[in-house]
């Protein structure tokens, strides 16, 4: 296959797992998830020559650097989108928070959100892309020990997190799993 | 006792089993990105950050040219919107959409595949932004592939050079694109064949648009230009078509114009926050001819001015 068969493949088998890794971390908006995906594949489109052989974490990690640029021009879009008074959360047309805000799962983020970025992302491609080492590895550009080791001390410092939040947690959602 | 990393797992935001982002068929918008990027264009990117940065682009791009003091200058120039004869007695869209009922036969039938016009504010962020005056057409065959010949034309400047996507300046009629793409096949809105129910063609458009919720008459402007890019429509589609405009209510007719490809048309203007979309069609048969998008505020920062025109299309057959 041609560089651009492999590509037009790529695209093809892991669009939506590209798709629900970006919204996985956008916090749900539709039209952001859409367009930071179209980033991350045309990216890859320009460096379809390197798409290694099993594409999917080589593409979480071009998704991981897209996001950051996202968040980087999140500040300009706002100032933008308000002038243009064209916000599609104005519409109502962002995915519904449901009843995520009070559910289980929320003290979890909580959890979570106490860590750094990079034990929050190694965590996050475990459990949510269920990545083993090798992959997360790739994602985050360092050798296997390091994935290994990375995995190992964000783990704890989680559970610690969730060790300390305990006590304000009923019984019968802390062991659900 | 669960383990933090399952705690976790039970948390996932998006699983891979939930409503949203589930593994299947590429959507509509997912094709037509990947269609773009395999033909070496750049996708479009959001679009108030494209609109907004491109326009100020432009405005630097045709002062080059003209400092350039180039003798034929290309046809790069943003085009003058449509002059609209408001002189003319207005036909309602009701009325429209009842003529295009009470003519409707099967004939012209539809057809999968486009004939259109465009050209629009186009914007990457680590590209030339360029005026993109094109000519798309898009012929399905009979294995379901088909093929996709991109020509650079403007309407208005016959025979002058036209500028392409890449930044070039080519002649006109030049082909900057064919493409033949394998077999596909989608039965998910715009690729799935349109209903000719009006009821059930607005939530085929709901669908295209990716909205769970109604949509509004600018979102329903914007789901038609995604139907007319992928069919071209018979006369029983366009009357559905029609009623369905006609039943949004907001869409107000401005009179009579003459469109880029020198048809006449009756004009339905709907305000957007600071753009104003109208609506081309045919006065006869209710078919959609085209669709404009002029800004109504100025963005000075942006090199815009109001009444100027940000993208076009106009649909053959």
């Amino acid at each position: 296959m041609s560089d651009d068969e492999t590509f037009a493949a790529a695209y093809r088998e892991h669009y939506w797992a590209v798709s629900r890794y970006v919204a996985r971390r956008l916090d749900g908006r539709t039209d952001d998830v859409e367009e930071v995906v179209a980033d991350v594949f045309t990216v890859a489109w320009r460096r379809r020559a390197d798409l290694p052989a099993a594409p999917l974490p080589w593409l979480y990690g071009v998704a991981h650097n897209c996001l950051a640029n996202a968040v980087r021009g999140q500040g300009r879009r706002r100032r933008l989108v308000r002038r243009l008074g064209n916000d599609d959360a104005a519409h109502g047309r962002h995915i519904e928070a449901g009843p995520d805000t009070d559910a289980p799962g929320a003290w979890v983020h909580d959890a979570l959100a106490r860590l750094s970025p990079a034990d929050q992302e190694v965590l996050r491609l475990t459990a949510w892309e269920e990545l083993g080492v090798d992959e997360v590895a790739v994602v985050l550009g360092c050798g296997r020990r390091a994935a290994a080791m990375r995995l190992h001390r964000a783990r704890r410092r989680l559970r610690a997190e969730i060790d300390r939040m305990r006590p304000t947690i009923p019984a019968k959602e802390y062991g659900r799993g | 006792m669960a383990d933090e990393l399952d705690l976790l797992r039970n948390a996932n935001p998006v699983p891979t089993d939930g409503p949203h982002y589930g593994d299947g068929p590429l959507d509509g918008r997912a094709e037509q990105h990947l269609a773009r990027l395999m033909r070496g264009g750049t996708p479009r990117r959001g679009r108030g950050r494209m609109w907004a940065l491109a326009a100020a682009v432009v405005v630097a791009l045709v002062s080059a040219l003209m400092l350039s003091g180039r003798t034929t200058a290309p046809a790069v120039a943003a085009p003058r919107p449509l002059v609209v004869r408001a002189d003319t007695t207005p036909v309602t869209l009701d009325t429209l959409a009842a003529r295009a009922q009470a003519r409707a036969d099967g004939s012209p039938a539809l057809r999968k595949g486009t004939h259109v016009q465009s050209w629009s504010l186009g914007m990457s962020d680590d590209e030339p932004p360029v005026t993109l005056p094109e000519e798309r057409l898009v012929r399905w065959h009979a294995d379901d592939s088909h093929t996709e010949v991109v020509v650079a034309t403007d309407p208005r400047h016959p025979g002058r050079p036209v500028l392409t996507g890449e930044g070039e300046v080519v002649d006109d009629g030049h082909v900057l694109s064919r493409r033949t793409y394998p077999p596909s096949w989608s039965d998910a809105p715009p690729q799935s064949p349109p209903p000719r129910d009006p009821g059930r063609l607005r939530a085929y458009l709901s669908e295209a648009a990716y909205s769970r919720t109604d949509l509004s008459t600018g979102e329903l402007l914007d789901a038609v230009a995604v139907l007319l890019d992928t069919w071209t429509l018979g006369d029983r589609e366009s009357a559905a078509l029609a009623r369905l405009l006609a039943d949004a209510g907001d869409l107000r007719p401005a009179g009579e114009v003459t469109d880029r490809l020198g048809r006449r048309g009756l004009a339905y203007v709907h305000d957007r926050n600071g753009t104003r979309e109208m609506l081309i069609m045919d006065p006869a048969t209710g078919a959609v001819l085209g669709l404009e998008t002029t800004f109504t505020r100025a963005q000075p920062e942006y090199g815009v001015k109001a009444g100027d025109v940000m993208a076009y299309r106009a649909w053959m057959r």
